[in-house]
């Protein structure tokens, strides 16, 4: 039976909220990675310097490591994690290959200005197994490239360098104005990596990637300005619905 | 960096252009931008090496023929004998130090040091620092110098710790501070090594007897230096990357060979102190290993002469890594140099196939409370964790970017309040936010929680059932029970005493542990669905809005979809907002009345009252063509 509609009646629109665009980014990203076949893993914030650069191969003498790019928190004794890496190398720790780990969140760098501010959000990840090769790596950058931008954008692989990575690149997508903009940066994962975290690494190879959200939102949303995602503005996150 | 590119193609006996070479740069992994002939390089920190025109045609190789040849001082040289100590030989393995006396100082100059100031438009200094400067340029290994008749007692290397007062030769005062590697001279610091030399002993445009020191400082002693004392400083910027250490009698005999076409040179001596030899890495020749990595399939004549162009050396089973290399050491470097000469994009795709993953999505309950969330009207919030206010057991910066950021916040809830007296000062009436963040504390170590937080102030909704309805501790319960009948919540109420509002609305909050909502919000039916495509942003505006209500009567009932319809489908580029505010139906009259609010901003000017009339009358013209629908009280 159906019920007739009161003409007298108009239609009652409640205002539905909106996901943080960030977040809505980051989980499209992590969920595209999960039907790809990687699994979830977390980790804190708070990291040590060991997780978050020695096991990574990132020496003392890294910039990184210093004080101006670095957040130092409880007199040295940790830091604000400046990547997602750290989780995979507590996954690599807990589980022996084949292992496919995404991680996503907040990371911290010592830096703020119209394109960087000091928490930004990273999805990173990391396959392990055996005979892996940079030919593969391509081909998981390609599915991830081609789902975000579409099977139409050209893209471009560069040398790069990562002390967590060899070989190393970075990924370009040529914009609509023609100009080549960075978006993701990837790699085989570095032997000595895979060693740290008691993989043999004359076994097994491994590739790894990771992407900067904030950055990847910007294009998508066309958003300029790095800094509107965080004014927790009405205004703009209305827009995200 | 900056090169020049006529410096470049001088050397390139294929004479490429511009864009040929910047290609080249790109696969080989140089990033840079080409401004008027200059290609200004961004070297990854590996690549020390490259970091000069020399470094650069090394690389270049690999693609087209170089033709330059050493042009270096060939005769022997007399010992130096001076009196100099290193007591930190770690952070300085190699020193040398060349003293030269020329007869005039040169009116012009000639060559590849002519073109490097013109063609780069630098300024000039002195005559020597000028020479060190083109050289640094040319062959990557930066020189200090010395005006020699102020170094006139025992110059000292050393690993200083305290605090030193230091003058840069550019006059900037620099207080040292914790460990620094710097040359004294009679317990004074003269040169903050790696970094800048000091004032006092810098050459100036009349000095014409100089000491020329040219070292290898390991770059942990260097790193870091020049920002920390705010020095910009090339020299640093190099060392920090790792020159090359075997490189010191090349390049102080180019440094004679240069003074030499400028000035006659009266007199000249060099002393070397090699305090630790250089190990030789030599790695495995195995070209399937180099092919399983990169996933390609080149013989092994193929990857010889890739190597060989790059500078490499074969020995019997081995490859010889030049002393200019030091971030080749396994086989995945040389795997990533051969790949970069066959080009990462011409290496072939082959297909990555990874098991299926079984296990859960481990942040389900999250994502059901976000999507409940949602469907109330509230919206998701991401803020910095950064805080000026300590509290108990939070967590301190120890380098934070500035006072206000000192601390690690200890609630959300703080953050939300901010973010809603934000939007409230920007007229906003109803405010429903939320965020879900990990908050940390120092508690025996270090703790984090997940948390939800929630806070919401003024009219619940914009549409006629909520709009006349203020945000409560009620209106909150009977909300959360929908989605989470089993639990209970705390919801406080924040005054708004010391808060810098008029507004008097109740503010309510709520912030809780993740870990406490149970599994029953699983049963939640979200009707909210994040859109499928990306929104493109449009730029929002700070200027004030202003907002105008019409409120119309209705005789036919029929009417009420075609005016509704029209309103809410109507579109201005200064509307940016129109909803039903009011309806009431009155049975006895048979009359509905529907209010409609309108909200007007503009992106680029405060509007005006006639701006605003202006489309009001549009609306209500076309509006009141409607049969059976009137204005009261419209004149």
């Amino acid at each position: 039976m159906s019920v007739d509609k009161d003409i007298s009646l108009p239609e009652l629109i409640k205002d539905r909220g909106s996901l943080h665009p960030i977040n809505h980014m980051k989980d499209s990203i992590m969920n595209l990675l999960i039907s790809f076949g990687f699994e979830i893993v977390d980790g804190p914030e708070i990291e040590t310097e060991e997780f978050n650069f020695d096991m990574l191969n990132i020496k003392k003498s890294h910039p990184a490591r210093q004080m101006h790019d670095t957040f130092y928190v409880e007199n040295k004794s940790n830091l604000l994690r400046t990547h997602t890496s750290p989780v995979q190398i507590r996954g690599m720790l807990e589980k022996k290959p084949p292992l496919a780990f995404i991680s996503g969140g907040k990371v911290y760098r010592k830096d703020d200005d119209a394109t960087h501010l000091p928490m930004f959000h990273q999805v990173e990840g990391i396959y392990v197994d055996e005979n892996v090769s940079f030919a593969q790596l391509k081909d998981l950058i390609y599915k991830i490239i081609y789902s975000l931008f579409g099977e139409d954008v050209e893209l471009r692989f560069r040398p790069s360098y990562f002390p967590f990575t060899e070989p190393s690149a970075e990924v370009d997508i040529l914009s609509k104005e023609g100009k080549w903009l960075e978006i993701l940066g990837c790699g085989l994962v570095n032997p000595v990596v895979l060693e740290n975290c008691n993989i043999d690494s004359n076994k097994y190879s491994g590739l790894a990637f990771g992407l900067g959200i904030e950055r990847i939102a910007m294009l998508k949303h066309g958003v300029t300005d790095i800094r509107e995602f965080y004014k927790s503005n009405l205004d703009f996150l209305s827009q995200f619905k | 960096m900056k090169i020049a590119y006529s410096h470049l193609v001088q050397y390139i006996l294929e004479n490429p252009s511009i864009e040929q070479i910047s290609n080249s740069l790109f696969q080989l992994g140089h990033e840079h931008e080409i401004d008027n002939g200059i290609f200004d390089m961004e070297f990854t920190p590996n690549r020390g090496d490259c970091l000069s025109l020399e470094g650069l045609l090394r690389d270049l190789r690999v693609f087209y023929t170089i033709n330059r040849k050493d042009d270096t001082y060939q005769e022997d040289i007399s010992h130096l004998s001076m009196d100099f100590e290193n007591l930190s030989k770690n952070a300085c393995p190699q020193i040398s130090f060349l003293k030269l006396e020329i007869d005039k100082l040169p009116l012009s100059y000639s060559g590849g040091l002519k073109d490097y100031f013109a063609d780069l438009s630098l300024k000039r200094n002195n005559f020597f620092t000028d020479v060190s400067n083109y050289l640094s340029y040319e062959m990557g290994q930066p020189t200090h110098c010395y005006d020699a008749e102020k170094i006139n007692s025992r110059l000292t290397f050393q690993e200083i710790e305290g605090d030193y007062e230091f003058e840069s030769l550019l006059g900037k005062k620099v207080f040292l501070k914790e460990k620094n590697a710097v040359f004294l001279q009679n317990n004074e610091v003269i040169n903050l090594a790696g970094v800048m030399g000091g004032m006092g002993t810098a050459c100036t445009d009349k000095t014409k007897s100089v000491i020329v020191e040219c070292a290898f400082f390991n770059p942990e002693s260097i790193i870091g230096k020049s920002v920390k004392y705010d020095i910009q400083s090339e020299a640093a910027h190099k060392f920090e990357r790792g020159v090359d250490p075997e490189c010191h009698d090349k390049v102080l005999r180019r440094f004679i060979k240069i003074v030499g076409n400028h000035s006659v040179i009266k007199n000249l001596s060099l002393v070397t102190h090699n305090y630790k030899s250089n190990p030789r890495h030599q790695i495995l020749i195995d070209v399937k290993k180099i092919n399983k990595i990169i996933g390609v399939d080149i013989n092994k004549e193929d990857y010889i002469n890739y190597l060989l162009k790059l500078g490499f050396d074969v020995e019997e089973k081995f490859i010889n890594i030049p002393s200019h290399r030091s971030d080749v050491r396994t086989q995945n470097d040389l795997a990533e140099e051969i790949a970069r000469v066959i080009g990462y994009d011409n290496i072939p795709v082959s297909e990555l196939k990874i098991p299926k993953n079984t296990s859960q999505n481990r942040n389900v309950i999250e994502n059901k409370i976000r999507s409940f969330l949602l469907d109330k009207g509230f919206y998701e919030v991401i803020n910095s964790p950064f805080v000026n206010v300590s509290a108990k057991n939070c967590i301190k910066v120890d380098n934070p970017l500035d006072s206000n950021r000192e601390y690690l916040r200890t609630n959300i809830t703080k953050s939300l309040l901010d973010n809603l007296l934000f939007n409230e000062r920007r007229q906003k009436d109803s405010v429903k936010l939320f965020e879900i963040s990990d908050i940390y504390s120092s508690d025996n170590g270090i703790k984090k929680d997940r948390r939800l937080a929630v806070i919401a102030s003024g009219r619940v909704g914009l549409n006629y059932q909520d709009f006349s309805s203020k945000v409560s501790k009620k209106y909150l319960l009977n909300l959360f029970k929908e989605g989470f009948p089993e639990q209970s919540f705390n919801f406080i109420v924040l005054p708004r005493d010391e808060l810098d509002t008029k507004i008097k609305s109740e503010i309510l909050s709520l912030e809780t542990d993740i870990e406490n909502f149970s599994d029953s919000i699983l049963k939640y039916n979200a009707k909210s669905k994040p859109p499928n495509d990306f929104i493109q942003y449009k730029a929002i505006s700070e200027l004030p809005s202003s907002f105008k209500d019409i409120s119309y009567s209705i005789k036919n009932y029929s009417k009420v979809d075609e005016l509704q319809d029209l309103i809410l489908n109507f579109k201005h580029l200064i509307l940016k907002n129109v909803f039903i505010f009011d309806y009431f139906k009155n049975e006895k009259q048979s009359e509905i009345k529907i209010g409609f609010r309108f909200v007007f901003q503009s992106n680029d000017q405060t509007l005006t009252t006639a701006q605003i009339e202006n489309v009001l009358n549009d609306i209500i013209e076309r509006s009141l063509k409607l049969s059976g629908i009137e204005i009261p009280g419209l004149k």
